[in-house]
């Protein structure tokens, strides 16, 4: 029997994830910029309006993975299409899929327990809106993930049934969390490493983690539930959406082919020009976002077209932008640099002084190496032309003026969320309005599923893995991390290089605001014990979660290019390895060799 | 036949081990918060766990859990057996019930004895009111008084209106309490306080902190004016399940509540010295406090006692207000 279903329950249902999607965009875009309005003209505003927005973000991120999954775009590991085509390649995706939906079910399980609680408990936005209400999204989305992982896995509706069956015996067990108090857990995270190298979603991986660390001391599924509903509706995070949006309305039209032509006229006369603008236009544009992924979603689409137009290879390109969207982080006015000094207790100020010749070395090491590609492809240069350079600002004057735009709201006193909302809308009028590359509804609508995909696809992971690190703490792992250090480790050269793979491991698998505020407690004191300056560690700590941001096979920046870029994790590591080596070296000179923070700051101390 | 009495065997054999184990397992407490580990207040908490392990003798173990986004997110974990015990300040507190709002009417309270006075006097309400929600009240915090720091000095309460005030987001009620009061409330997260005030064009030029919290995020250097008016005492509570509770022996119990007592003691004494040492700090590198002469703070305080009725009956239970409002008077008829 084949799984010819009727299709208007499906097309309905597909209409119904737009519909709920956009409307949360459009929420997510509007409010920030209503509320900016209204309280700065009219010292009024709307009520709960930061809350709505976030849940919003929270409903644009989880209905996005929805639709991620059934297009089959959940970002998994690349290892799954090494198995040779037939049998064992249907057994492996089987056998993923099933794990997938498993964990997607369990989580449903503990999605539907923070709903039950919350309708007895939770309170209400505003206007009589309950909480509740936009978690019913959990439950929902995760059966429906869990469904279709299922659907896609098997094209019979007899397997299909088998692999539900499985799947919901699994999860009945979910519901008794004791029969796995103490239990070892290593069989099971074996269980959930082999399915994801069979091909399962790196999101059912982390949360499959989170899960079974939390069955382990005896909790229920509804705590790695809460740890994502914290990620998704963290104050900073609907700027991923919307400069997500921004940039796939830039990309609708011919901005690439403008920007290009401003590059080439600027910077074609020195060798690697366009590439070495990539590294400083990303450092420029995270340092004022903060976050490192965002930098690639917004900057991605315009500057990947533009490189390779240039000449560049693709692979280069691929690296250069997955690496650059790490940089920045160092400079001021860095949000996980200030929020450093609030953890650790270290003036700003010194930080910013401190990470100055640091931040500027990591930039160099990545500038240099696009130098090094002009000069090695031999990419033809072109004399400076003042004509040129003027049109070429004139044509693209509306791209240019969107970092403009960003940076002039931030420093008008923007928040981060208020700025890409403006970005978003920005971007929307000039491609509505002024190059009418998006002319109708369906135009608009076509853009928006392409980016609530995407962006759900980061958010699920993003989510997830923050229940991950819940379960990781709650589970104590930190602090015996610590202690045992402080017992073990008595040289402190040992101690920065345990550091280096702490902290890079700590990048790649947490977000650098939660890292800040989980590891900097544990690590200053050992830090102060070994004699280690406070600022020193401060920008060793920001360096080093530059470099985890890149590290396979979960660090952010690398599934957050996988998505824009449309390529496998792998291959983006493979491009990417120059550079992480390179900015690997930067890492070690600025760990080992103090005088790169310490000695700027002696002298305005 | 075999096989029934070996079942039988095996349940009653697995029965005894459990009440084995059980009898030997400590009643974990684990308690979330928002406050970092390094706290002062987190070291207190933690040496009263140490002294509830000693005074049960090992029945009963506690954690302090590393910080959590939200106290939003304690509650839910407390709520779903993801944590037997939260340290909440007031807002946290409200959220459980809107009667603790009653402990953080603007300028309402004078002094320290006073505030103490009438804490106490509520407690039994207000406990009361926790059970009714399946809480158990162990403790009182105090983190020191909530003061207003502004980019130009503040001396009337016409001077607090006109200034854009900073406001947590996420509290509605709050915004709409200091909106129909003629106040310009800004709700924003705590972490843009600094980049705010710090901007010549930012959305904020005043806002109500603990003085740690100024010190730490170093936003005193822009809003470098603080009003000697104390705005308001940051309490907070240790609050457990009323599940986790039940499982502690009668005994346990006051043993617990005996040590929690003596953490309560030492954290409302060493408020004042902490928020003075950093006031005094904040001081030797460029704060000025507006300090108000007797009819000026009289006649802010006032203006004060007006705003805080227009609490009543919307941000505050009426009967919780009305219970503050006669247990501070009566203190102060006391103290005349």
């Amino acid at each position: 029997m084949t799984a010819d279903a009727p299709r208007w329950p499906r097309v309905a249902l597909t209409r119904a994830e737009v519909f709920i999607a956009t409307v949360a965009v459009f929420g997510v875009i509007l409010l920030p910029l209503s509320e900016v309005v209204l309280r700065r003209l009219f010292s009024t505003g709307i009520d709960g309006e930061a809350t709505f927005a976030a849940h919003f973000t929270l409903l644009v991120g989880l209905v996005g993975a929805a639709i991620a999954a059934r297009d089959g775009k959940l970002l998994a590991l690349a290892t799954g299409t090494l198995i040779p085509e037939g049998r064992w390649r249907t057994l492996a995706a089987v056998s993923a899929a099933l794990v997938g939906a498993l964990v997607s079910a369990i989580l449903l399980v503990g999605g539907v327990g923070l709903v039950r609680n919350q309708v007895e408990n939770g309170g209400v936005i505003a206007y009589g809106i309950p909480y509740w209400w936009f978690y019913l999204a959990f439950p929902i989305v995760f059966g429906l993930i869990a469904a279709r992982l299922i659907w896609r896995a098997w094209p019979a509706w007899k397997g299909r049934l088998l692999m539900a069956a499985v799947v919901a015996a699994g999860a009945w067990f979910a519901t008794r969390p004791d029969m796995f108090l103490d239990a070892s857990t290593w069989p099971w995270l074996l269980l959930l490493v082999g399915a994801a190298a069979l091909g399962m979603p790196i999101f059912a991986l982390l949360g499959g983690a989170a899960l079974i660390i939390y069955f382990s001391n005896g909790d229920n599924p509804i705590q790695a539930v809460i740890g994502a509903l914290d990620q998704l509706k963290s104050s900073d995070l609907p700027a991923i959406p919307l400069f997500t949006i921004a940039g796939f309305l830039l990309a609708e039209g011919r901005s690439a082919e403008r920007l290009l032509r401003f590059f080439r006229a600027f910077f074609g006369w020195m060798p690697g020009g366009t590439a070495v603008v990539t590294a400083v236009f990303c450092a420029f544009f995270t340092l004022f976002t903060g976050g490192s992924g965002v930098t690639i979603l917004a900057l991605g689409g315009l500057l990947l077209p533009a490189l390779l137009a240039d000449g560049y290879r693709e692979r280069f390109s691929l690296g250069m932008l997955t690496a650059a969207g790490s940089l920045g982080l160092l400079f001021p006015p860095s949000l996980p640099l200030i929020l450093y000094g609030i953890v650790a207790e270290v003036p700003i100020a010194d930080l910013f002084i401190g990470g100055f010749l640091p931040g500027v070395l990591m930039l160099g090491a990545l500038m240099g190496m696009g130098v090094r590609e002009g000069i090695v492809s031999g990419r033809p240069r072109q004399r400076f032309a003042f004509g040129e350079a003027a049109a070429s600002i004139w044509v693209a004057k509306w791209e240019l003026l969107l970092p403009v735009v960003i940076l002039g709201s931030l420093l008008l006193g923007a928040t981060t969320v208020q700025s890409s909302a403006l970005a978003a809308l920005f971007a929307f009028i000039v491609q509505r309005f002024i190059h009418r590359s998006v002319t109708s509804l369906a135009d608009l609508l076509v853009v928006m599923t392409k980016s609530i995909a995407l962006v759900g696809g980061i958010l699920i992971i993003l989510s997830v893995a923050r229940g991950f690190t819940d379960a990781l703490i709650f589970a104590d792992l930190p602090q015996q991390l610590a202690a045992w250090t402080t017992e073990n480790v008595k040289s402190p050269w040992v101690f920065l290089l345990g550091l280096n793979v702490v902290l890079i491991v700590a990048g790649a698998i947490m977000d650098i605001f939660s890292a800040v505020i989980i590891v900097v407690p544990l690590i200053v004191p050992i830090a102060m014990h070994f004699g280690i300056d406070p600022v020193h560690l401060g920008v060793i700590f920001i360096a080093n979660s530059e470099l985890g941001y890149l590290t396979p096979p979960v660090g952010e920046n690398l599934f957050v290019a996988s998505y824009r870029f449309n390529k496998p994790i792998l291959e983006l590591a493979r491009a990417m390895l120059p550079m992480y080596f390179i900015l690997l070296i930067g890492v070690l000179l600025i760990t080992y060799w103090p005088w790169l923070t310490t000695g700027v700051l002696a002298f305005f101390r | 036949m075999f096989r029934k009495a070996s079942v039988r065997w095996v349940v009653v054999l697995a029965l005894a081990a459990s009440a084995a184990v059980s009898a030997q397992a400590p009643q974990v407490i684990r308690m979330g918060s928002v406050v970092p580990e390094a706290s002062p207040w987190i070291a207190a908490l933690k040496s009263m766990g140490q002294a509830w392990a000693a005074a049960t003798a090992k029945r009963v173990a506690f954690r302090s859990m590393p910080p959590n986004p939200s106290e939003t997110s304690v509650i839910q974990r407390m709520g779903t057996d993801g944590l037997e015990a939260g340290a909440l300040s007031v807002v946290g507190l409200a959220e459980i019930d809107p009667a603790f709002n009653a402990l953080a009417i603007p300028f309402f309270f004078e002094s320290d004895a006073e505030f103490a006075h009438v804490l106490e006097k509520l407690t039994p309400m207000l406990t009361q009111r926790l059970a009714a929600k399946h809480y158990q009240l162990v403790l009182w915090g105090h983190g020191g008084w909530v003061q207003v720091f502004s980019k130009q000095p503040i001396r009337t309460m016409a001077d607090l209106q006109k200034a854009k005030l900073f406001t947590s987001e996420g509290s509605p009620d709050t915004v709409r309490w200091y909106t129909s009061n003629g106040f310009h409330p800004v709700p924003l997260a705590i972490g843009e306080i600094p980049k705010q005030l710090k901007l010549p064009t930012g959305a904020i030029d005043a806002t109500p902190a603990v003085a740690p919290l100024a010190l730490a995020m170093q936003f005193y250097k822009d809003a470098k004016y603080m009003l000697d008016v104390r705005v308001a005492p940051l309490v907070a509570g240790v609050v457990m399940t009323e599940s986790a509770w039940a499982k502690v022996s009668p005994e346990d119990r006051t043993s617990m509540l005996g040590a929690a007592k003596e953490t309560q003691q030492k954290l409302f004494s060493q408020a004042p010295t902490l928020d003075a040492s950093h006031i005094k700090e904040m001081q030797a590198s460029g704060l000025q406090v507006i300090k108000l002469d007797g009819p000026a703070a009289a006649q802010f305080r006032a203006a004060a006692e007006k705003l805080g009725t227009t609490q009543r009956g919307s941000i505050i239970p009426a009967d919780a207000y009305d219970a503050v409002l006669r247990e501070r008077d009566a203190y102060r008829k006391t103290r005349k």
